[in-house]
């Protein structure tokens, strides 16, 4: 199977090339600067001292570490395979966004191995499974690439925190993902992305879900040089929800980009999305938000919100929400802004005697607290507070 | 304890002030009184220091300093403290933390240690109580979703925790009931000593029934045009603003 993907996807990358301006997707992030890295190196002898707990399952360099595997606490609880042993295509295939992307196509044809990960029906998950992604570069320019697809059988409720760690060279980190969600299941996903590397991130995340499914996405980025990120969920059946909260933060010259396509293909679904970025210097950002409510989808409800703080006059926010509606009987908004910090509240606080720098930062800090206080998890929470603080303190 | 000479302000080249001159001693409350757009509000934020009008001219003196240059920060430290006409909502940030924030800021210029969690606790309680707000209170955000009672109690409240010596009340009685205004007035009786001072930016009588001025000036076009007593008051309840214009 592996080497059928790796073959579609190498005469993709050849037909298509790297994206350019013209793409909807690309209009506002360059990838030339993507094209210097190269896999021929990676995830050769890489050893690292630490991959976590039992509940953790570690990627150096995106493939799996045999001592995580073999320690991993839910081992017995799931189903672990190659990709390369499945035989079903439909496991395999993602979006038919994602196959109009070059660069996913880039990543798929350099994959050295790939896990499916099937969480048994009636098993128990009380502890979140954390995913590290340990990226280790002895070599300049270096192109990582990974696939792993996760299946949720009915019932199953889970939590996945995916941390990412960089030492080294900067490199071009390549994540593909897929989420199978079986009928009423519980998926929490926490991404937490902070780099000091200069490295850049690309990320493919495609979520497929099943009735009643109730899926949380979760994510904090700070300090990347280059961060964007596909996100695409196709709500299948009647009765799901689904609340993605994302908070960004940049500095000096970084870019994030979050683009999301959410497709209401049933009746009864709720969908909210919530991006904020704070950006400082002459950082820039990106949101494309896409509600697709198909013919048919009614009693839809959903709801797009990006909202920009800019801390600089040379920082820089894109933000195109777009709702595509074939239905006739549903709820659906969006909205988007972006200004400087309040005048009227600095100079509230500063009457009761703060400091402005201290009401500057109350206000950035309260910001970004209104989407983190809407995190599930009070571990990520928590992290993600005293990263924020880390961030403002500089 | 406050001193205005000459005071002379404008917002975007638009003369507001056209030469101010107050003088409020220790231990006195003041009110003035005028017309929609006689400069009241603007006097009362640019005495705080708001950075959108621009001082022309004038002296604006607190305990014989000079502070018509200085921050807004600092002219708070120094003990002068605002109760805003229309306080503005900050989501995020709790009454509790932003209380402490301002309460160490303020202790740390006068050189006192921080208030410990309990203490800062039970004093705000004991107020909350005396205001009729639940302890509740103190986990909202700043003045979000906040009734417009609850927005005057919440400035009630930030008056009797940082005990400044010159609170300005801008318009405070406005857009209350009976029963929020007897509170509020509580609230500044309470927050009233020999040592501080007050002055009420107000258009009615009302908050007067409760509260009682030891003088009263009215302003017209950026001038503080007649001072008196309460009689005054009266006068202008019966007559209006218009044999003060000749």
């Amino acid at each position: 199977m592996l080497k059928k993907i790796q073959k579609h996807s190498h005469a993709r990358f050849e037909e298509l090339g790297y994206p350019s301006k013209k793409l909807e997707n690309w209009k506002f992030s360059s990838s030339k600067h993507l094209k210097k890295y190269d896999s021929s190196n990676s995830g050769k002898n890489i050893s690292i001292d630490h991959c976590g707990d039992e509940y953790t399952l570690c990627f150096v360099n995106g493939q799996i570490t045999l001592e995580s595997l073999n320690k991993f606490i839910y081992k017995d609880d799931m189903n672990i395979l190659d990709i390369d042993e499945l035989n079903d295509e439909t496991t395999c295939s993602t979006s038919s966004n994602f196959e109009k992307e070059a660069l996913f196509h880039l990543g798929l044809s350099t994959i050295k191995s790939g896990k499916y990960f099937e969480f048994k029906q009636g098993s128990k998950f009380d502890t979140p499974i954390q995913i590290l992604n340990f990226y280790s570069k002895k070599t300049e320019a270096l192109r990582i690439s990974s696939f792993n697809i996760f299946k949720l059988n009915d019932g199953n409720n889970i939590s996945i925190v995916e941390k990412d760690v960089n030492e080294g060279s900067g490199s071009f980190n390549l994540s593909l993902n897929k989420f199978i969600c079986a009928d009423d299941t519980i998926l929490n996903h926490s991404i937490l992305y902070d780099d000091n590397t200069e490295s850049n991130y690309l990320g493919y995340n495609y979520y497929e879900l099943g009735r009643n499914v109730l899926l949380n996405i979760d994510s904090m980025n700070i300090n990347s040089t280059f961060n964007k990120n596909f996100i695409e969920i196709d709500l299948n059946k009647e009765g799901s929800e689904v609340k993605i909260n994302i908070l960004n933060l940049a500095r000096n010259q970084q870019h994030l980009d979050n683009n999301i396509l959410m497709n209401h293909n049933a009746e009864h679904c709720i969908s909210f999305q919530n991006v904020r970025n704070i950006l400082d210097d002459q950082a820039t950002c990106v949101f494309n938000g896409k509600v697709v409510v198909a013919d048919g989808a009614q009693k839809t409800d959903s709801n797009q919100s990006n909202k920009n703080l800019l801390l600089s006059r040379n920082a820089t926010a894109h933000s195109n929400p777009q709702l595509e509606i074939y239905a006739d009987d549903v709820k659906c908004g969006h909205g988007s802004t972006t200004g400087a910090l309040d005048k009227d509240s600095i100079f509230y606080l500063r009457a009761r005697g703060i400091k402005e720098s201290d009401a500057n930062n109350i206000l950035v800090k309260a910001f970004a607290k209104e989407i983190l206080q809407e995190f599930v998890s009070d571990d990520i929470r928590n992290l993600s507070e005293n990263n924020l603080s880390h961030w403002i303190d500089g | 304890m406050i001193k205005i000479e000459n005071l002379k302000a404008s917002i975007e080249d638009k003369e507001i002030l056209k030469g101010i001159d107050l003088e409020i001693p220790k231990g006195e409350i003041h009110v003035i009184m005028g017309r929609n757009g006689s400069g009241k509000s603007t006097l009362a934020n640019v005495i705080a220091g708001n950075e959108t009008y621009e001082v022309d001219s004038g002296l604006i003196a607190m305990n014989g300093n000079d502070i018509t240059e200085m921050s807004i920060e600092n002219r708070a430290l120094q003990g002068l403290f605002l109760c805003f006409q229309y306080p503005v909502a900050i989501p995020g940030v709790s009454m509790a933390y932003f209380l402490r924030a301002a309460l160490n800021a303020k202790n740390k210029h006068d050189g006192k240690e921080e208030m410990d969690a309990v203490k800062f606790l039970a004093t705000a309680k004991k107020i909350l109580s005396d205001l009729g707000l639940d302890d509740s209170f103190l986990k909202r955000s700043i003045n979000d979703g906040f009734s417009g009672g609850e927005k005057k109690k919440s400035e009630i409240l930030q008056l009797l925790m940082l005990n400044p010596q010159l609170a300005i009340l801008d318009e405070t009685d406005s857009g209350l009931d009976v029963d929020a205004l007897r509170t509020v007035a509580k609230g500044v009786n309470e927050f009233k000593n020999d040592n501080n001072s007050v002055l009420i930016i107000t258009h009615y009588q009302r908050l007067l029934e409760y509260i009682e001025p030891d003088v009263v000036h009215i302003m017209i076009d950026g001038k503080i045009v007649k001072s008196g007593d309460m009689k005054l008051v009266h006068e202008v309840e019966k007559n209006g603003y218009s044999w003060l214009m000749k």
